[in-house]
């Protein structure tokens, strides 16, 4: 086993975790924070998998995209910008 | 060399499809609209690499900026308004 398989190995199964612990938590806020964790790990996975420069770049839109996501769903749950005043 | 290689290849595609099933399985359980767009999160991520694996990488990258889009619109109809 070379070392980039055990790399995708592990986030592999980082995000499998992460998954798990998303399944499992009762609050809806403590659930983003894993959604993050397994944003990265997928990244990861994806970096790793297939050795191509654009798969860099597929990489880096995936992360771009999840972080916008799921900070996009915290912002709107926690109820958005106070204009009342 | 390409023992171990296969062998990682089908734990990368067994986690992926755990990750699609357990993400599936939760937006149909879930009630509240958040945890249903969280657990519908889940689910792409476990579709992202098999885009990858195939080679469509053009595809996974039109798929990794349209995903979050169509959340952005989902979450404008489910937000919650006035308090």
């Amino acid at each position: 086993m070379t070392p980039q398989e055990a790399a995708v190995m592990v986030c592999a199964a980082i995000a499998v975790y992460a998954a798990i612990r998303v399944a499992l938590e009762p609050d809806t806020l403590r659930k983003l924070p894993f959604l993050n964790v397994l944003s990265f790990a997928i990244t990861g996975v994806i970096a790793l998998v297939l050795p191509h420069p654009l798969g860099i770049v597929a990489a880096a839109a995936y992360f771009v995209g999840s972080t916008l996501e799921s900070n996009a769903i915290a912002s709107t749950y926690a109820g958005g910008l106070d204009r009342r005043e | 060399m390409q023992e171990g290689s296969i062998a990682v290849n089908e734990m990368v595609t067994v986690s992926c499809g755990a990750l699609i099933v357990i993400g599936t399985i939760l937006t149909i359980k879930e009630s509240d609209p958040f945890r249903k767009l969280i657990s519908l999160g889940i689910m792409i991520g476990g579709v992202m690499p098999f885009i990858v694996d195939r080679g469509l990488l053009d595809v996974a990258i039109a798929v990794a900026l349209i995903a979050p889009l169509s959340t952005l619109f989902t979450l404008m109809i489910c937000g919650r308004g006035e308090p």
